[in-house]
């Protein structure tokens, strides 16, 4: 069997026809006609996205404020001028990607699991460049602390990220909670490299970049959880 | 002579569209009323706006296309009902998220795929409680019943779900590969790589396909 010959057979069942029942048509109609008024159809994805990147900017500085800038008048120029603008095209890549995963029918490039990858990556890759301390003091201490910190900003960045989309229908539960979980784990990241004044390269490297992982992990496993419909057992 | 077939109400709208409608026979010499993109999308703006007969017409273009493609993925003809009446229900409750401009097919089968999955995943659930995981719908391909299902149902019936899809949206339904990527959430060479992978197999299946194209050519159903 050809190429041809099998377009040939999908063409003619293409062109058979296909016919639904009128009394269903007419029925769905009918179920419309009672609630239909006006909508405002969601802003632009550009609009969204910016809305996206105020809040979770919103939320790292704030935090850090709140904590103190160490990490930031620690770092060298270099170190600034190279960490927060790529902390700042990662989110806006994951607020687009964010924004893509809440409307159906748009446009996919990369999937959020590959951006989360490719955003770990990068970090791990320009931490480990411009951090060469090797050190590894106070690991697990100071480490879980980051961890606890950087989450606490990242879930509340996610949940606001959320509400600013929250008009929006997800067709993959699970690839928007991810795309929401990374978007809030750079946030996250975002604070601790404003706040956190330990250059150990180890530290940064695992501790730091694990806020990115996990917030991108319990974004999906929220979304895995929204996944099953209402009153059907998860067994 | 050719009959022309139009379904249901809204024709009010479809007459202001009829300078923009082609038109093609299909196979029985009918002629089959075609709609370009554009007037979907013009249709679904006026939707949104809250114009009813708009609705309608779009209930009309649309329904068919979804009806097949629930009907490709091996349900029956009353779970296709169902799912149709379910993406119009869930098509209503988040119109506002169609933005002007987007292809409006790819929209309509995000959200219809979208409500076939969770279909399927509560099926499967229900079926394992009851412990009847045998009993499972996709029977067509092993048993080779060409009497019981229609032969687009029967030919598609050999690939996976991933692949079928993708294939009734491009060689049925005409949808662009950008319009397929966007519909399937996936990128234009995963699209690719599905087809060529479809293609494969069916290549590989020769007993389905042959039987298909004996039964063209005798004519029978």
């Amino acid at each position: 069997m050809t190429d041809r010959e099998i377009n040939e057979l999908l063409k003619k069942a293409a062109q058979a026809p296909h016919e639904v029942d009128p009394a269903l048509l007419q029925g769905i109609a009918k179920g419309i006609e009672s609630s239909l008024r006006p909508v405002r159809p969601l802003p632009s994805t550009w609009v969204l996205t910016t809305g996206l990147i105020l809040i979770c900017a919103t939320v790292a500085v704030a935090g850090a404020a709140r904590a103190g800038f160490y990490g930031f008048e620690k770092m060298n120029l270099l170190e600034r001028g190279l960490i927060f603008p790529l902390l700042a095209i990662l989110a806006c890549v994951a607020g687009v990607k964010f924004v893509n995963e809440m409307i159906p029918g748009s446009r996919s490039w990369v999937s959020p699991g590959v951006l989360l990858l490719i955003s770990s990556v990068l970090l791990v890759s320009l931490f480990a460049l411009l951090f060469p301390d090797y050190r590894t003091n106070h690991f697990f201490s100071a480490g879980l602390v980051c961890l606890a910190v950087g989450l606490a900003h990242a879930i509340p960045s996610a949940l606001l990220s959320w509400l600013v989309l929250r008009r929006g229908f997800a067709v993959s539960r699970v690839s928007a909670g991810l795309a929401a979980g990374t978007l809030g784990g750079l946030a996250g990241v975002g604070m601790l490299e404003l706040h956190c004044p330990n250059f150990q390269a180890t530290h940064i490297l695992v501790w730091h970049t694990a806020v990115l992982l996990t917030a991108g992990g319990v974004g999906a496993f929220v979304g895995w959880l929204l996944h099953f419909p209402v009153g059907v057992s998860r067994r | 002579m050719p009959s022309i077939e139009f379904y249901g109400t809204g024709l009010c709208v479809l007459e202001q569209l009829h300078e923009q409608i082609c038109d093609v026979r299909d196979s029985q010499n009918r002629i089959r009323i075609m709609y370009p993109e554009s007037n979907l999308e013009m249709l679904m703006a006026r939707y949104q706006g809250g114009d009813f007969a708009a609705a309608t017409a779009l209930v009309n273009l649309v329904s068919s296309q979804l009806h097949r493609f629930f009907m490709v993925q091996s349900a029956s003809r009353e779970d296709a009902d169902d799912l149709l009446q379910e993406t119009w229900l869930r098509v209503h409750k988040v119109r506002h998220t169609y933005r002007p401009g987007q292809p409006v097919l790819a929209w309509f089968y995000g959200i219809a795929r979208h409500i076939r999955i969770d279909h399927y995943r509560k099926t499967v659930r229900t079926r394992a409680r009851e412990q009847r995981l045998e009993e499972t719908a996709n029977v067509a391909t092993a048993s080779g019943d060409f009497g019981k299902a229609e032969g687009l149902e029967v030919l598609l019936a050999t690939l996976p779900e991933s692949q079928r899809e993708v294939i009734e949206m491009l060689k049925i339904s005409g949808m662009s590969l950008e319009e397929v990527a966007r519909a399937t959430s996936a990128s234009v060479g995963s699209v690719k790589q599905k087809v060529h992978r479809a293609y494969k197999k069916l290549r590989e299946a020769p007993s389905v396909v042959q039987e298909l194209g004996r039964r063209q050519r005798v004519g029978t159903p």
